[in-house]
């Protein structure tokens, strides 16, 4: 006896969520199972998750194609050394305050490229993160264009241990790293996240179906700079030194997230996760050839988006139709084997 | 019923404080397992903007290693792993790297090399982490300074050696005054580490020039790789300018020099510290990389050898000359001395596991080497605890057959150091 069902899960997802929960769990706890070296490499894999994660978010399903989210990164970064520097609070209070900042200035700023379309939009906004690099390159008071170090007096008094201050560094990267993935996947599923897809498969079509596009794409590319800017000042809080060239590099922070989410696979949840880890397991093997390796990068980024526009996750589910986190609906039949 | 809440919540705190206390343990009980090897993390720009820095690297380790072989530390041999990684040229790499080298290496002397945006983050991560740490190739201001050092306190865990403002100041200033041209010189300052330390009225240039009777055109600080040095070189024009300094990275001056040539101006004397350093970028501005004028840290003729192998400067940079079939350039001096140091630090320490007894041992260094005297314990070359001033001197480029080379015209500042020439004007 077969019915038909109208699901979003799927046999797959239905035990992808669970241990995706376990996973997260799990890494909460590597204080205590993983050496220093190992909470430094899962942060930094976090840190790049949560950024390509939300670069996803606006590129692979608002159709917002930013290159300029470093501008963001940047400024989280600066907030957290006026924080540390002149206020003299805990540095991780400066995460909260680069969000609240990060998406307080991305309202002028979007009100600005979004006039903008396609390649001016990405143009756009990479010229806005320049303005940004140049702007706090003649800010004297934190450092100017040679750069600031973090008092280290400032990073004990956060913790004495130094294994306490990576574990709060690590947990603060941890909760970022999978709550935009958690973010971007609930968002997805909400009434926005419809919306959303709509705009993503034919803006023209689904204006004509009522919905506010302009403000959907605001409210997306504002929650995505406040989480951006947070990142921003977890990163500089692990690298203790800002200058605007560090800061504001667009090929520490957009380039290789845009290499991330492409060869993982854009306007996919799965994506952005399998182009992260690859990028990472490419890195510790491969970092030492020096040059060779940002050539091997390049090489294998042509190839994938030749062999699979759709990036890594695209050709398996084009194969198989897998999908561990599933924001469509589709028709199942229950009774047989689903 | 409330009681055992409470005494439930208490039990709680304890276990969640205990619970919070354990990656401490764990961590002080996987230290103790230390191993026998003594692991030098070694961080220079080998690829990058900057890469000329540390194009020598590749022959140094090579020879440092087969050096290393015969390390004794309390009359026991030690084994020395020397682990080096590339920067990328990139602040941001090169504090990722250091962290590696510190948390997954487990190094136990950290040595970084070649300006500010290497040396900083490096030494960064290392007063944090509290592991010894070494660096060169920067001029100490913006290493000190720019690390927010506080001149009467210091850091506890990173030492540096090279020359300073002053140490340059000096020199270009008397180059400039034996060359007899008018006392009117003209700025290149842009807005990174280095430019905005040579422009610092106080710490920089402008002060001493003005006290020697020198007029400085500074037109402001300008980003890198700009493209248009038009409104400079009309300011140089309009006051007169027959001298040219600053502080640029390769590029930068060569967008410069083209530009003042296609615009007319001349200067007689154009001495750029950082932008001139290397052959290959004398060689890339053709005729016209004739004459110009530089700072010299080290060079074949620098009456100093290696307390490492023995071998004299002239001898280290033919060899270089030998095996790569390049010339020599500047940086091979001091990151050579770097493992120099490390190696006489190898030798003195009383307990090389222990990262105290190692940053004992490198502040109580005192030791001749290839760039000159080291040592850091506060005697006038120490112009802050962490700091130690090499030898300058500076000199021209001159055509000497179908090639240039730099030559020493100007000792004023270490006159055991032989010059090897004149300077002449370049117009």
């Amino acid at each position: 006896m077969s019915t038909l069902h109208v699901t979003r899960s799927t046999p797959l997802s239905r035990i992808a969520l669970p241990l995706a929960a376990l996973l997260v769990l799990l890494l909460a706890a590597a204080p205590w199972w993983a050496s220093t070296a190992t909470l430094r490499l899962i942060g930094e894999i976090m840190i790049y998750l949560s950024l390509a994660s939300l670069w996803n978010l606006l590129a692979g399903y608002t159709g917002l194609v930013s290159v300029g989210q470093h501008a963001f990164v940047g400024l989280g970064g600066y907030i957290l050394f006026t924080v540390a520097l002149y206020l003299g609070w805990n540095p991780l209070l400066a995460i909260p305050l680069a969000g609240i900042t990060a998406a307080l200035i991305a309202v002028p700023v979007a009100r600005l490229v979004f006039r903008l379309n396609g390649a001016y939009f990405a143009i756009g906004t990479w010229v806005v993160a320049e303005v940004f690099r140049l702007s706090f390159a003649q800010i004297s008071s934190l450092g100017g264009g040679s750069g600031s170090s973090l008092p280290i007096g400032i990073m004990k008094a956060m913790a004495e241990s130094k294994a306490m201050r990576e574990s709060l560094i690590y947990w603060a990267a941890l909760a970022l790293g999978t709550g935009s993935v958690v973010f971007v996947y609930l968002l997805l599923r909400s009434r926005i996240g419809l919306a959303l897809t709509a705009i993503r498969d034919n803006e023209t079509a689904s204006s004509s179906l009522g919905i506010t596009i302009p403000r959907i794409k605001l409210a997306v590319y504002v929650g995505v700079a406040a989480v951006t800017g947070m990142v921003g000042a977890l990163i500089f809080l692990q690298k203790l030194r800002i200058a605007p060239d560090a800061a504001f590099s667009a090929s520490d922070w957009t380039v290789l997230v845009i290499f991330m989410v492409v060869i993982g696979g854009i306007g996919t949840i799965e994506g952005p996760i399998i182009g992260t880890l690859l990028f990472f397991v490419l890195r510790e093997f491969l970092a030492d050839l020096g040059t060779l390796y940002l050539m091997i990068l390049g090489a294998l980024a042509i190839l994938i988006m030749m062999a699979s526009p759709k990036g890594l996750w695209g050709l398996v589910t084009s194969r198989t139709g897998l999908s561990l986190f599933p924001v469509g609906y589709r028709v199942e039949t229950r009774g047989d084997q689903g | 019923m409330s009681k055992i809440i409470m005494l439930n919540r208490r039990q709680i705190l304890t276990g969640a404080g205990a619970l919070l206390a354990a990656p401490a343990l764990l961590r002080a009980t996987r230290a103790s397992a230390a191993d026998a090897t003594f692991k030098i993390g070694y961080v220079s720009p080998t690829t990058g903007p900057i890469a000329g820095f540390g194009e020598a690297d590749g022959f140094i380790l090579e020879g440092v290693r087969k050096a290393f072989a015969g390390l004794t530390n309390n009359g026991k041999p030690v084994q020395v792993e020397i682990i080096a990684k590339d920067s990328q040229s990139s602040s941001n790499r090169a504090a990722e790297v250091a962290t590696e080298l510190i948390e997954k290496d487990g190094v136990n002397l950290l040595l970084a090399s070649a300006t500010p945006d290497t040396a900083n983050p490096v030494a960064d991560q290392a007063e944090l982490n509290e592991i010894p740490c070494i660096t060169s190739i920067a001029p100490w201001q913006p290493y000190f300074f720019g690390r927010n050092g506080d001149p009467a306190k210091g850091f506890n865990w990173t030492y540096h050696f090279f020359w300073g403002l002053e140490d340059v100041i000096g020199n270009f200033i008397s180059l400039w005054d034996k060359s007899g041209v008018a006392k009117k010189v003209g700025g290149l300052f842009p807005n990174d580490a280095d430019g905005n330390a040579w422009g610092d009225p106080k710490l920089g240039f402008p002060g001493p020039l003005e006290k020697a009777g020198y007029a400085l055109t500074d037109p402001g600080r300008f980003q890198l790789m700009n493209a248009d040095f038009s409104s400079q070189i009309a300011a140089f024009k309009a006051a007169g300018v027959e001298i040219v300094t600053g502080v640029t990275i390769p590029p930068d001056f060569a967008t410069f020099w083209s530009q003042a040539g296609q615009q007319g101006f001349k200067p007689k004397v154009v001495t750029v510290g950082k932008a001139l350093l290397f052959p290959s970028v004398i060689e890339s501005l053709g005729e016209r990389g004739d004459g110009l004028s530089s700072e010299i840290w080290w060079s074949p003729s620098h009456p100093f050898s290696s307390s490492l192998t023995g071998e004299s400067s002239r001898q280290i940079a033919d060899g270089y000359t030998k095996t790569t079939g390049k010339p020599w350039t500047q940086p091979i001096g001091f990151n050579h001395a770097l493992f120099e140091i490390a190696a006489d630090v190898i030798k003195r320490a009383a307990d090389l596991t222990d990262p105290k007894a190692v940053i004992d041992a490198v502040a109580a260094t005192d030791l001749k080497t290839l760039v000159g005297p080291i040592s850091w314990k506060g005697g006038p070359a120490n112009p802050v605890k962490n700091v130690v001033r090499t030898p300058l001197v500076s000199g021209q480029w001159q055509k000497q057959g179908d090639k240039v080379e730099l030559v020493i015209t100007n000792n004023s500042q270490y006159p055991s150091i032989p010059v090897g020439g004149e300077l002449k004007l370049l117009s």
